[in-house]
């Protein structure tokens, strides 16, 4: 388990991941297009690896705390290629937070992502105009195939 | 410290911090999200995911001395431990936040209450090794500093 340490780069290193995106062998995969994502999730450890996974790709992401922000972001006229909107998400759930923006006209590829995977939260996300529901974290082999998509 | 030493301690604590299966391949992750643009990343999440769960144990431990409980705050609170926890990489944390949800759904009170002595538990043991190697992490980048032609 974990990876093995042929060099040392206190903090900075990693022994590899999957598909490429290893870091300290200078090849990662980044999109060619200018795509843009938007995080909607009030835990600030998920939002801001989910940002910063998705800045490592090239996306251009903002990331907000709740689902009314991100129904106000879009209502202003942001536009977005990708949005991952969290499930329990206070006041207004994730699957309303999609509904609302669905309701907008957005053509945004939607994902839904929770701590736990639950059926009936799968179902509602999907009810409500969700592409995909997936179970935390948000990883390199769920992401790059939906960046390739969009980017292609 | 030698430095050559003093870097294979540090790529030995951080082994073991993955042999021990208190970090799984999400750390990684975190790991390969850190570079010249983002130098602090690790660090700045881990003081992230201490704040986030700080709050969330103290949440915990009020609602786990009310009368009666109140199993869907207790899930709730839970649920946020699991997603920082799963995002943070932290694996023997997150199963226990598994566990206690399985218990917080069967309304066992005593499940929950053994869970969650049982997840500060791994919760306090992976902040000191933690910190034990990031201490051990600055002090290799210090000499790294040190040593270069001025």
């Amino acid at each position: 388990m974990g990876a093995a340490v042929d060099h040392v780069s206190p903090m900075g290193m990693s022994g590899g991941s999957a598909e490429g995106n290893n870091k300290s062998d200078g090849q990662r995969f980044s999109c060619k297009n200018k795509l843009t994502a938007l995080v909607v999730d009030n835990g600030a450890v998920c939002r801001a690896i989910q940002t910063a996974l998705l800045r490592s790709y090239g996306v251009e992401t903002e990331a907000v705390e709740t689902g009314e922000a991100a129904v106000q972001l879009i209502a202003s006229g942001a536009t977005f290629n990708l949005i991952i909107i969290e499930m329990l998400l206070p006041v207004l759930n994730g699957p309303e937070t999609a509904r609302q923006i669905r309701a907008m006209g957005a053509q945004s590829k939607i994902l839904g992502i929770s701590a736990f995977f639950d059926e009936r939260h799968q179902q509602e996300f999907l009810a409500a105009g969700a592409d995909r529901f997936i179970e935390k974290p948000l990883s390199p082999e769920i992401v790059i195939p939906i960046i390739w998509v969009l980017d292609n | 410290m030698e430095r050559s030493q003093l870097l294979r301690q540090v790529a030995h604590q951080r082994q073991t911090l993955f042999d021990e299966g208190l970090l799984d391949e999400q750390f990684v992750q975190l790991e390969e999200l850190q570079d010249r643009t983002n130098p602090n990343f690790v660090e700045e999440i881990v003081t992230t995911y201490y704040q986030d769960t700080s709050r969330l144990i103290l949440n915990i431990e009020q609602e786990l001395e009310r009368r009666p409980l109140d199993y869907g705050r207790l899930d709730g609170y839970m649920y946020q431990f699991k997603g920082s926890s799963t995002s943070f990489g932290a694996k023997k944390v997150k199963a226990e936040c598994s566990l206690f949800r399985e218990y917080c759904r069967a309304g066992n009170g005593e499940g929950c209450m053994r869970t969650f002595q049982q997840l500060n538990r791994e919760y306090a043991t992976l902040k000191r090794k933690l910190e034990a190697y990031f201490q051990l992490a600055r002090q290799a980048r210090l000499t790294e500093t040190a040593s270069r032609p001025g």
